[in-house]
């Protein structure tokens, strides 16, 4: 077939794509430079980009920024270690390794918003399981929820126990492409189980390391109903993701200017860390290849 | 394709079929009922959204009104017990179109920005201004926006100031006699704490800073400008002096992680000499019997020496849903559920304050409900806080930037004009004009 009919027949998707992605995004755009508030009975109105202007200097935005990278960046990368772990647990010849991988699978299929109330629950204040333990051990009820610093670990600990599976679950698809017959040529030649896993496992697994990440953390920096649930953005506003601020301005502000701003300026963020990471791993993959006698 | 084997295998199937068909007839039948039913007079079901402390204190009311026949059933949702939240989730339903209720309980905080959203219906062709005049001066406030009666009034509540009868003779006059008593017994070893109030990052601090705002001479919002003025010296005092109630101990460092349960509790348990408070925590420290309970007295919230003090008004009221398809019965619920009937029941047994003045002319309700006089005393002065539709971003950063001071992130003077900053760019961003109308 030639190009113009590939191109013709592509149509339809590209055209959906756009409706879906580029539409929204170039309406973000066009929001972001105008008010569009309760004070304009929700007209939008040209604000000289006043917005963007507040965005510098929104403290709150940046701090969020900050705040959701390295949720992001210790989830995903916890994550990363667990499931391969999880993995190449999973893989070993197990007796009963069928139900044992459905089982590992559980926290992913549970819902995101049902499993944030668990957590809640278990983390409450002085009635939740977690502190009727440290009670009957003769410690004191300890607000988890109400101290920045263990509100952030349990938000991490929530994310992680919830989607490593998934992350396992993809290196275990990739670790079952591996011919069984290199590794076991490595094992003739006398190389260790470490040496197993340095030479062969984790070179091999390289695309599925770098598809398990992408997907993680887009998921993780655009992370919503986990902590608006566990513990809508406090203490004090220390666990407040970007999303969640741009939720506020939208439906808690009537802020729809502002709040297309914080989502564009979000997307951008997203789309600058997300590209240096590709190109990163890209070349650190590259230079492998290449380093390597073929 | 997967419909012919379905119906196929349906067809060997009579046993299912008939089964189908008897459940078809049980549905038919049972719309049918109900037609019947819709066209023998049922009750106009009108549904109020209203926060779960208000809803459970109004439904022995509404169960008394649902029992006299009016042809109207009054359905309360129970929403959360946050303000926020509740707000959060009845806007949520109102950008959606059509809201599952009719009537809303509006904290006065949100008429600004649901006005302005177009989200009510005015009433007063329901209510006119002889109605209003019948209530006391400060409850008739934050009802109306422009031309427009928007909301009426439910409760009349303002912050007070709590105090403990056992440990001084007389209440304090101005913020500095409060510090003065407070070192006094914190010297003596009488109490752990001199005065405990709202610090926490929340609207509850915005509630706080009203009041000192008030009382150092100092205001928010400047409704002509439609500015705020929150770096003038008078704001700048206000703030400092709330940075100096921790910095000299007279107030607990751990009063910047408190909202108003935390420092009732505390209060409730004897630590301190002084409470900030809304009328309703008098009840829950009688109620609760701890250390302190008859040993409370309450008065309107004190000012700077030579400044006249004034507590945050807190009141709860009844707007009507634009869409709603029963106006005049939900009209006549806002009239029966804002009556005095109801609000003597509410002062009595939950100690909301009143709205009409003849309730606290009423000798009986003086005696039942003791806080009655400070109550009206308080809404000859109450503070609005801003009444502008960006009142919950202007309020959120004041509250971010001060909480910030508590905890030690600056001093009171860069705070202030952060948040007169932060505040002039939050309205720009708003209105699209360098100097925002003011609403109406």
């Amino acid at each position: 077939m030639n190009k113009r009919g590939t191109t013709l027949l592509m149509l339809p998707a590209l055209l959906l794509l756009a409706a879906v992605f580029l539409y929204p995004l170039l309406r973000y755009a066009w929001l972001s430079l105008h008010a569009s508030s309760v004070l304009t009975g929700l007209v939008p109105v040209p604000n000289g980009g006043a917005n963007w202007g507040r965005l510098l200097d929104d403290a709150r935005f940046w701090t969020d920024a900050v705040q959701t990278l390295r949720f992001a960046l210790v989830s995903v990368a916890l994550e990363l270690v667990g499931g391969l772990a999880l993995a190449l647990l999973l893989h070993r010849p197990l007796r009963g390794r069928g139900p044992l991988r459905a089982l590992t699978l559980l926290p992913w299929a549970l819902p995101t918003t049902v499993m944030a109330l668990g957590w809640r629950w278990i983390l409450n204040d002085p009635h939740g399981p977690l502190n009727a333990a440290i009670r009957s051990l003769g410690g004191s009820s300890y607000g988890f929820l109400s101290t920045p610093a263990t509100t952030w670990f349990f938000v991490v600990l929530a994310d992680v126990w919830k989607t490593m599976p998934f992350v396992a679950l993809l290196l275990l698809a990739g670790l079952q492409t591996i011919p069984l017959d290199l590794e076991e040529a490595l094992r003739l030649e006398g190389a260790s189980r470490l040496q197993i896993l340095r030479r062969l496992t984790l070179p091999l697994l390289v695309p599925y390391l770098s598809l398990a990440l992408l997907f993680r953390l887009a998921q993780a920096l655009g992370v919503f109903d986990l902590i608006q649930v566990l513990t809508g953005g406090g203490p004090a506003g220390s666990t407040e993701s970007l999303a969640l601020y741009a939720y506020l301005n939208a439906m808690r502000f009537l802020d729809f200017g502002y709040a297309s701003t914080v989502m564009l300026a979000t997307f951008l963020l997203l789309l600058v860390l997300l590209g240096g990471g590709w190109l990163l791993l890209r070349r650190a993959g590259l230079e492998r290849t290449s380093g390597r006698p073929a | 394709m997967a419909a012919r084997p379905l119906l196929s295998s349906l067809r060997r199937q009579p046993a299912v079929l008939g089964l189908l068909a008897v459940l078809l007839l049980v549905l038919l039948s049972a719309t049918g009922l109900r037609a019947v039913q819709a066209v023998a007079a049922e009750p106009v079901p009108i549904r109020v959204l209203m926060p779960a402390p208000l809803a459970d204190a109004v439904a022995g009311p509404v169960a008394r009104f649902n029992a006299s026949n009016s042809g109207v059933a009054v359905e309360v949702i129970r929403g959360p017990l946050d303000t926020e939240t509740i707000s959060d989730l009845a806007i949520s339903s109102l950008l959606l179109g059509e809201a599952p209720f009719d009537l809303l309980l509006v904290d006065v905080s949100w008429l600004p920005k649901y006005v302005a959203a177009g989200w009510f219906v005015p009433l007063e062709r329901w209510f006119g201004p002889e109605l209003l005049a019948a209530m006391e001066p400060g409850a008739r406030l934050g009802n109306g926006l422009g031309e427009h009666l928007w909301r009426m009034p439910l409760t009349g509540d303002t912050g007070l100031l709590y105090w403990r009868t056992d440990l001084m003779p007389r209440p304090p006059r101005d913020t500095e006699e409060l510090v003065a008593i407070s070192r006094d017994l914190q010297r003596r070893g009488r109490v752990r704490w001199g005065y405990l109030w709202q610090g926490r990052q929340y609207e509850g601090l915005s509630c706080v800073m009203v009041e000192m705002l008030q009382a150092f001479g100092a205001r928010w919002w400047n409704g002509s400008t439609a500015r705020t003025e929150l770096d003038s010296p008078e704001a700048v005092a206000a703030a400092s002096w709330l940075d100096a109630l921790l910095r000299d101990g007279v107030s607990p460092r751990a009063v910047a992680n408190y909202a108003e349960n935390d420092a009732l509790q505390s209060f409730a348990a004897g630590e301190a000499a002084f409470l900030r408070n809304w009328p309703y925590a008098w009840r829950e420290i009688e109620k609760g019997g701890g250390p302190v309970a008859g040993k409370v007295g309450v008065t309107p919230m004190v000012g700077a020496p030579g400044e006249q003090g004034g507590g945050t008004l807190g009141t709860w009221g009844l707007s009507l849903i634009k869409g709603s398809p029963h106006p005049e019965e939900a009209v006549a619920v806002i009239r029966w559920l804002t009556g005095p009937v109801v609000q003597r029941q509410l002062a009595i047994e939950q100690g909301y304050a009143p709205t009409w003045s003849q309730l606290y002319d009423d000798p009986d309700l003086q005696r039942r409900a003791p806080l009655l006089a400070v109550q009206r005393q308080a809404l000859q002065h109450p503070q609005l806080r801003p009444p502008t539709p960006a009142y919950a971003q202007l309020s959120d950063l004041l509250a971010r930037q001060v909480n910030g001071m508590l905890t030690g992130q600056a001093g009171p003077d860069q705070t202030m004009a952060t948040a007169q900053r932060q505040s002039q760019q939050v309205l720009r961003s708003l209105a699209g004009s360098p100097t925002p109308a003011a609403p109406g």
